[in-house]
């Protein structure tokens, strides 16, 4: 992007424990708008939990985040986290739509409950968004009835159904079929071309070489590196992050 | 000992309309206890103290005393705290409603429960408030859930609307007495309601069955 850098979400000494485990560690990290950030790292190292906090859907004990100018610790509790969370799509690792809506109503609940859309521009929204994922056909399937591919599409329609400014993807395609994974990403590829902001937790590292434009690699509740592709994959300052870079490389 | 089938076409208009007061009574139980029963099961999830533990108060005291005694309360003893009494129909569709929605509360909980933690957060990711995630996600997914045990839960209600016997309320049972003693042909009489009650419950099980298999 020939824009200007401007930081979107600011991440901000973020401490949370589960009990008297600890699952984040301070941690600190900015995601300027419009760019494409892939979060890796073993399992376990507090990559879910860290875009849990971004949205409020997890609380945390210290530090803060605050998304495009709104402090996350102070609209938790108000209702102004609804409005937060709108704007901010996230698409889950077991897709988890709604089992009693079809495919088309998963996309649409939302922005009929919260913009209050009609019923027929919603549909004709959602039809959109189920083209723009390439699976019009089925928005009248149950997600029973769905491969897990297409399941995870409409996991990625229904999350910028709100026209987000940010999406959120938490290891969307851990668990699909092989032949299914490539689908996904190259949806997921599309829509960082049309400059939605992406935070994406992901073992695929093809997908981080040639989508991303910074890596961050966590471990342990914390960041130990945070760098632009290139240099992390080249070059990458820490020590934990090559032993990782050639170990993952090999099977690129 | 000859059967006399007869006396039930005589005595129609007395069952008959016995009859209709027990589908009153179980109509009007089932359609307060089953949103009480929703809101007493959200009650017992919630995180606020305040409703929990109340709502958890009710439920295991109504639970842990008989149906008989509930009646007895609303009819007797409440105008007795009250000072007014409010007849026999509202007293026994009180009672019922404050009686089985525990039934169905413990029930729908175990339905809320059931839904998937991700499937709640995925409803809030999208900017869904607690209020829209409960009746569109939580309350739809939860309910379906158990159907079958809700049925089966309706038809013990409607048996259990023979209860309403002990105050005087003129339901099907109380019917078939009041017609027992004027034609003493209890074989004919109690053999007759017997079936119904048969058929309408054999009826609603099967549906019940039914929802099961269609569920799994």
């Amino acid at each position: 992007m020939a824009n200007e850098k401007e930081t979107l979400i600011k991440i901000d000494e973020v401490g949370k424990w589960y009990e008297d485990v600890q699952a984040l560690d301070g941690i600190s990290m900015e995601i300027d708008r419009k760019d494409v950030v892939v979060i890796c790292g073993p399992s376990g190292c507090g990559k879910s939990t860290l875009l849990r906090c971004i949205n409020g859907l997890e609380e945390f004990e210290e530090g803060d985040v605050i998304v495009d100018g709104v402090s996350v610790r102070e609209v938790r509790g108000t209702k102004n986290i609804y409005k937060l969370r709108s704007k901010i799509g996230m698409v889950f690792q077991h897709f988890e739509l709604y089992p009693h809506l079809t495919a088309l109503e998963n996309v649409t609940l939302a922005p009929k409950k919260v913009f209050n859309m009609s019923k027929k521009e919603a549909r004709q929204k959602g039809m959109e968004l189920l083209e723009r994922v390439g699976i019009p056909e089925q928005a009248d399937q149950k997600p029973g009835e769905l491969s897990g591919g297409q399941q995870q599409r409409v996991g990625i329609a229904r999350a910028i159904a709100m026209d987000p400014q940010t999406i959120m993807f938490d290891e969307p395609t851990s668990a699909l079929d092989p032949e299914m994974i490539r689908d996904v990403l190259e949806v997921m590829a599309d829509l960082a071309k049309e400059g939605l902001t992406m935070i994406v937790v992901t073992h695929e590292m093809g997908f981080a070489k040639e989508v991303a434009d910074e890596i961050a690699f966590m471990e342990n509740g914390n960041i130990v590196e945070h760098n632009d592709v290139e240099t992390f994959f080249k070059n990458p300052e820490s020590e934990r992050a090559k032993e990782f870079v050639d170990r993952v490389l090999v099977h690129i | 000992m000859g059967l006399d089938l007869s006396v039930i076409a005589r005595n129609s208009n007395v069952l008959w309309g016995g009859f209709l007061t027990t589908l009153k009574l179980f109509g009007i139980a089932f359609a307060g206890g089953l949103p009480l029963g929703i809101l007493l099961g959200l009650g017992r999830l919630s995180s606020k103290k305040w409703i929990y533990y109340p709502v958890s108060a009710y439920i295991n005291f109504i639970r842990n005393v008989p149906l008989l005694m509930v009646v007895f309360w609303i009819y007797f003893a409440l105008p007795i705290v009250t000072g007014h009494n409010i007849g026999r129909l509202p007293s026994a569709v009180i009672a019922f409603i404050v009686f089985e929605a525990t039934y169905f509360g413990e029930i729908i909980r175990a339905g809320f429960q059931s839904v998937k933690k991700g499937e709640m957060q995925a409803a809030y990711s999208t900017g869904l408030t607690y209020t829209q995630v409960t009746r569109y996600i939580l309350i739809p997914i939860g309910l379906r859930r158990v159907i079958p045990s809700l049925m089966t839960q309706t038809i013990v209600i409607f048996q259990d609307t023979s209860l309403a016997y002990v105050i005087g309320l003129r339901e099907f049972v109380r019917a078939s007495t009041v017609v027992n003693a004027r034609e003493v042909r209890s074989l004919e009489i109690f053999g007759f309601v017997a079936l119904v009650y048969l058929v309408i419950c054999l009826a609603g099980s099967t549906i019940s069955n039914r929802l099961e298999e269609e569920g799994e």
